[in-house]
């Protein structure tokens, strides 16, 4: 990644270091405090041109290459994603509209994105669409020059938090499903719409229900061709299944199980040890494997099975570590646990973040395209080329 | 680190494949497993053709990465000769190749060659070969050794990647053949391709595939940039491949059926002929157990450590 890359990534932990408090674990919990750690640690990278790295600089980037922009993901998604929700809008809501926006999108949303001052939420799955996400019944008719949308989405993130939407709706009757889709660009503060929270294991504001009552939506808030958005969907899957470095977290934390432990960590079973060692060599392929799909990327060659093989690697990797993780803090004392997630010690800490990244994991091969999703498209490409 | 042989290499690995192909392609191990004695002359020329000999694996990153691109096409082909063992030949002694063995039970695929050989502990300890016995179905043989010195730990990673290449390119041709398999037999009225079922066990073999060919990447930058952290990489290389031998194997054999365990199919002779491949020096178990050891607290070097 070069000299370049290594500094970025001091840098980035410097910041977090100075900016983000003990105990943190994500800016999606109970507390309002650790939102308020992640809008300010936003503006923090805004201010020195990291938030966007990679976004060309016309649309208020820093024009970085695709690898430095790597690191960035890396360690933010290592630490707890201080950035909170703006990792979305950096690495999908922002790409597309560069894509497909037309001027005055652009202008309108990219710059808020660029300074860290927006949340998106994703409007995809609904109750009958999950996998099968163009069976959607959300659907937008016209009315006069504008459009009306009825309909619900759900497992939508952070949406209680969300200003704008990222919204696909049916708009048409196309002889396959996929046709007959429009993206529209939604604000979220319209009387029109509700968010219902959905308690989970995952975090308090992880998973939302959101229902569309007649919403009214202008022409101007159409993103691309109307009827056309399932390219659009698809090109924010791709963005989306490389967006997140998994990997950077479960190595992070395995790497620091030993230190943690201290004196316990030679007492553990050593075939606990060598589970350790295995989850290592497998963070190492997982992260090979993201760096050959960022390559293709970058060279413009990237097709959707090439992303799909290493997310299947990668998610499997999140659940697998945390399994091993989980076993190796149970050779920790134990705590009172009504104190997490913010103990006093790093022991107390190192536990809830394992914890933590257990819970978030068991959505891992589901979320952004199952698992399931990502082995169609890989045995597809495997069978056509064969 | 690399995440793509250089453009040369990978022509190589090509031109090797042609040349296996045209001297029999899977007859060659058809013919070395009736005759062992047959070996050299069966593939050696073939090897000294190709300017294997030449290839200076040890300093020059330029020919490692051809050697590791030979290493996967003499796999593609179940080549029945040690290329790897004889491309990590140390440069101080004088013999034709090296083979990394267990301290206890020293044995490597040479049965039936006569050239001279050198082994070389985990810990670095060196021998010549004195002696050899065929003792197995693959060309195994068990070696006797006149110990020579410890100073063989420089030549450790290197004769522990090489093979791993050799394993890749068996995996390479056990998935080819397999895709193929499932997309002509038919059941039920339909492709075997068809099934779901089918299609997820080829993607999981895949993803194991793809992801020791990353690391095979990786472990031959390591040794070639001499760092330190080599020898780590090269086991965790090979527990990767053994690992994804295993998983590969399994799925190619049950997409296969029956068919896959007849000598009339390419399948039977690669999974067998893989075996030395991944319990020579060190099975899974002890694979896991020596990067384990080396290991200690600190782990893998990577974004963290």
């Amino acid at each position: 990644m070069g000299e370049n890359a290594a500094l970025l990534r001091r840098e980035l932990r410097e910041l977090v270091k100075t900016h983000v408090p003990d105990g943190f674990l994500g800016a999606f919990t109970d507390d309002p405090a650790d939102l308020e750690t992640a809008q300010r640690f936003c503006r923090v990278l805004a201010e020195r041109g990291l938030l966007c790295l990679s976004w060309p600089k016309e649309f208020g980037g820093g024009g970085a290459s695709i690898w430095e922009q790597t690191v960035v993901r890396e360690e933010m998604w290592a630490y707890h994603e201080p950035r909170g929700a703006q990792y979305m809008g950096v690495n999908w809501v922002g790409p597309t509209l560069m894509r497909y926006g037309t001027p005055e999108q652009q202008r309108k949303h990219l710059p808020l994105i660029a300074r860290g001052e927006v949340i998106w939420c994703q409007g995809f799955s609904e109750p009958e669409a999950g996998s099968d996400l163009a069976s959607l019944r959300t659907a937008a008719r016209r009315d006069g020059a504008g459009w009306r949308i009825s309909g619900q989405k759900i497992w939508t993130s952070y949406a209680t938090m969300a200003q704008w939407c990222f919204l696909l709706a049916r708009t048409s009757k196309g002889e396959k499903k996929q046709h007959g889709l429009t993206i529209f660009l939604v604000p979220m503060d319209d009387a029109a719409i509700q968010v219902r929270p959905i308690r989970a294991m995952l975090g308090p504001h992880h998973l939302n229900e959101v229902f569309f009552d007649d919403l009214k939506v202008t022409e101007a808030d159409v993103l691309g061709q109307v009827d056309n958005g399932w390219s659009i969907v698809r090109d924010v899957l791709s963005f989306e299944r490389v967006g997140i470095a998994r990997y950077a977290r479960c190595e992070r934390l395995l790497a620091a199980a030993p230190s943690v432990l201290g004196e316990r960590w030679d007492e553990l079973p050593a075939e606990l040890r060598g589970r350790w060692a295995r989850m290592l060599t497998h963070c190492r392929r997982a992260r090979l494997l993201a760096y050959r799909v960022v390559s293709l990327q970058s060279t413009g060659r990237i097709k959707p099975a090439d992303a799909a093989g290493y997310r299947i690697a990668v998610t499997k990797l999140d659940q697998d570590s945390a399994e091993v993780l989980m076993e190796i803090t149970a050779a920790l004392p134990r705590i009172n646990t009504a104190a997490l997630p913010r103990g006093d010690t790093a022991t107390d800490y190192f536990r809830a973040e394992v914890e933590d990244h257990w819970r978030y994991s068991q959505a891992s091969t589901v979320a952004s395209g199952s698992i399931e999703m990502q082995r169609i498209l890989l045995s597809r490409a495997m069978l056509a080329a064969s | 680190m690399i995440l793509d042989l250089s453009a040369e290499a990978n022509e190589y690995g090509r031109e090797a494949l042609r040349a296996f192909e045209a001297a029999g392609g899977d007859q060659l191990v058809q013919r070395a497993e009736a005759k062992p004695d047959t070996r050299e002359t069966l593939v050696g020329t073939i090897l000294a053709g190709l300017g294997a000999w030449e290839l200076d694996a040890r300093t020059d990153t330029e020919a490692a990465e051809a050697a590791a691109a030979l290493c996967r096409s003499a796999g593609y082909w179940a080549l029945p000769y040690p290329v790897a063992e004889r491309l990590a030949r140390p440069t101080d002694l004088e013999v034709d190749g090296l083979i990394v063995i267990a301290a206890t039970v020293p044995e490597g695929t040479i049965a039936g060659l006569e050239n001279d050989w050198a082994t070389v502990t985990l810990d670095g300890d060196r021998s010549r070969v004195v002696g050899r016995l065929a003792i197995g179905r693959a060309f195994e043989a068990a070696l006797q050794l006149q110990a020579v010195d410890g100073n063989g730990a420089k030549d450790v990673a290197l004769g522990l990647v090489l093979p791993c290449w050799t394993l890749l390119g068996m995996l390479d041709r056990a998935m080819k053949l397999t895709t193929e398999h499932v997309r002509l037999r038919k059941q039920f009225g339909q492709p075997l391709s068809a099934f779901q079922g089918v299609q997820f066990q080829l993607t999981d073999a895949e993803v194991e595939r793809s992801g020791l060919e990353m690391l095979a990447k990786y472990a031959l930058w390591s040794v070639g940039t001499a760092s330190s952290d080599a020898l780590h990489d090269a086991l965790a290389l090979r527990l990767a491949a053994i690992e994804a031998a295993e998983t590969v194997f399994r799925v190619c054999h049950q997409l296969h059926g029956a068919i896959g365990f007849c000598d009339e199919t390419t399948l039977s002779w690669l999974s067998r002929y893989s075996q030395p491949l991944r319990r020579l020096p060190l099975g899974l178990s002890a694979t896991r157990d020596e990067l384990t050891r080396r290991l200690g607290w600190r782990g893998l070097t990577g974004l963290f450590s």
